[in-house]
């Protein structure tokens, strides 16, 4: 169990304050946010690599606010898995086990375990420098396991792989985790890695906590403006809304269960959540006529930039469907939604509720 | 083939820069071929010049062992901390190479004279600077310092702090953090430090003929010679100078390989 309260990290030019959170043996916890929002900061100083201003942390129901970080019996894995490089793998994995108190025979059976756990066997005469990317992570992992750490921390664990090793790690390090019962917290900035991987997490801007608690919650019920354009909610409007209906400009949105109700506030839509419809159909409670005004294509996916009765709406549809309605600025089509995908937010909510500075702070 | 442009334009400035090159080459292989063979023997049989030369190389080592010992552990709290004065202390280190030679002999005399404190402690131990082994090693350690502390610093920053804190997460305090991962992958660079502490050391005339005349290290006994017999006989001590400095390194350098290989 880790638990972080009112936790604060001065260094110089940035602040981290006001951090609680706490994670226990069930939990892989993400800390997400953009780059420089001190989440990684966060990482160092729950593991003593950076002293505490103000706050505590308590792993184990122990206090260790003022330990430094080597009795903090935390297992910490790096991006760039800061393998020992003058050091062989063996040597690598077996280095933190001669502070440990631990006899030969329980050395002897962890190294076992883990080297036939993640298959390092062939690995452990060679020197890390000349690994590959999946290949230093398993041993990074070992090296942290060998001590049997009360949690693990993960620095953006699978960001730097080789998109054919980041399926392999991502499902070794779900499985550990079931294994271990331990906390995981895991700095990411990958969505498919948190939703993966993670169960609840906190969301930072600029050194704050601006939402934490289930991975859904967050994903799907953002409570500030900024944590939804952050998890991708890039429609983004001002609105009043009341009796069940939202006011964007000249448009009329029929919403669904509980919103947040006023003459002023935002409401968000997932660009994923935006369908082509078909003349006459009834499967959307919101079905309008737009204009496209730009296509931008992304990959496997086409960003549709879309103008109804003067508001803006971005939608992502396949190339497909692009394709098969030839889909150019200019025409004319008709979109849908489900008030269902739809989620209101109040407009103070937040540290800054400008959306002017929200588009600069982010551009997904 | 012919060469592209870029390679056109790379072998100009290639050749705007001859000149500094050859100002280099040219003296250096002129003084190298001139002495015979007996020119050479002749100085290395002579007992005098033998001293000399091993005096020169014994007392840079010495002074790039204290560098070693005084130098390293200020070379790593410059790469890994801030602290405030952190650019004044810098500045200090890199004064050595600013200061005149001359002004550097002077100044450790006033230092170590009868008139000053400090001189009256190491006159009361015994221990006297004006012409002796301790005025020089003082004085190579001096001019020497910058060129260990600057390559050392350079190596500490090299090896990423994360190592450092993947070996505290495991349990290493900050002692056994430094001496099982920062030293063994910045030695190479503290090596390199000695080398070059020694290789300045080696070459010092200036402030070690103020302070100590005698004995007499080489760069002296070729100022003596040379202005007391000619061009003629300072030459082939300069020659086993060059030679025995270069033969110095290699075996440094190949030293710290092997250490490197072994680690």
């Amino acid at each position: 169990m880790i638990k972080v309260q009112d936790f604060e990290v001065r260094v110089p030019g940035f602040h981290l304050q006001s951090v609680s959170l706490n994670a226990g043996p069930e939990d892989v916890f993400a800390l997400i946010g953009p780059t420089g929002s001190g989440k990684s900061l966060l990482l160092e100083g729950i593991a003593g690599l950076v002293p505490a201003a103000k706050g505590s942390v308590q792993i184990g129901g122990e206090d260790m606010t003022r330990r430094p970080p080597e009795s903090r019996g935390l297992g910490l894995v790096y991006q760039d898995t800061a393998l020992f490089p003058h050091l062989s793998v063996r040597e690598n994995i077996l280095y933190g086990t001669r502070y440990h108190a631990l006899d030969t025979r329980t050395v002897q059976s962890r190294f076992d375990r883990f080297v036939r756990r993640l298959n390092l066997k062939n690995l452990l005469d060679r020197s890390p420098v000349r690994l590959s990317g999946g290949e230093k992570q398993r041993v990074a992992l070992a090296r942290a396991l060998m001590l049997q750490p009360r949690a693990l921390l993960l620095d953006e664990p699978i960001s730097s792989l080789d998109p054919l090793f980041r399926d392999a790690i991502r499902e070794l390090l779900r499985s550990l985790h079931q294994e271990l019962h331990i906390p995981f917290i895991l700095v990411s900035h990958n969505f498919s890695e948190v939703l993966y991987l993670a169960n609840r997490g906190a969301i930072l801007r600029r050194g704050r906590i601006e939402q934490s608690g289930t991975i859904r919650a967050l994903f799907e019920r953002p409570e500030t403006p900024f944590v939804a354009r952050f998890v991708g909610m890039q429609n983004l409007w001002r609105c009043s809304a009341r009796e069940g209906w939202a006011r964007v400009g000249d448009l009329k949105i029929r919403l669904n269960g509980p919103a947040v109700q006023g003459d002023d506030v935002f409401l968000a839509l997932r660009p994923e959540d935006i369908d082509r419809v078909r003349e006459n159909a009834h499967e959307y409670e919101n079905v309008f006529q737009g204009r496209v005004v730009a296509l931008d294509g992304r990959g496997f996916y086409v960003r549709v930039a879309l103008d109804v009765k003067g508001v803006r709406f971005s939608a992502f549809w396949t190339r497909q469907v692009v394709s098969r309605h030839s889909l150019e600025p200019g025409q004319t089509v008709r979109i849908g939604f489900s008030s269902g995908s739809l989620h209101t937010i109040r407009v103070d909510a937040g540290q800054s509720a400008d959306e002017g500075t929200l588009d600069g702070a982010l551009d997904l | 083939m012919k060469p592209s442009r870029d390679t056109l334009f790379f072998a100009l400035l290639f050749f705007v820069s001859l000149p500094l090159v050859l100002l280099v080459v040219l003296p250096l292989t002129r003084m190298l071929t001139q002495p015979g063979l007996a020119d050479l023997w002749e100085a290395i049989a002579d007992p005098v010049v033998l001293r000399a030369l091993a005096r020169s190389v014994g007392t840079s080592l010495a002074a790039a062992g204290i560098c070693l010992v005084f130098g390293t552990p200020l070379a790593y709290v410059l790469a890994r901390k801030a602290f405030p004065g952190k650019r004044l202390v810098e500045g200090i280190v890199d004064l050595p190479i600013m200061i005149p030679h001359p002004v550097i002999g002077i100044a450790i005399l006033s230092l170590a004279g009868r008139n000053h404190p400090l001189g009256q402690f190491l006159n009361g131990l015994g221990i006297q600077v004006m012409g002796t082994y301790w005025g020089i090693i003082a004085v190579l350690a001096f001019v020497g310092l910058p060129f260990f502390v600057n390559t050392t610093k350079a190596g500490f920053e090299s090896v990423p702090s994360r190592l450092e804190n993947a070996s505290r997460s495991l349990g290493a305090g900050v002692g056994h953090t430094l001496f099982r991962i920062t030293l063994p992958l910045s030695w190479p660079h503290i090596v390199l430090g000695m080398i070059m502490c020694t290789a300045r050391a080696i070459s010092e005339f200036g402030a070690i003929v103020i302070v100590a005349y005698h004995p007499m290290t080489a760069p002296v006994l070729i100022y003596e010679r040379f202005t007391a017999y000619g061009l003629r006989y300072s030459q082939p001590i300069c020659v086993w100078l060059i030679v025995i400095s270069f033969l110095l390194f290699v075996g440094m350098r190949f030293v710290s390989r092997h250490r490197r290989v072994e680690a």
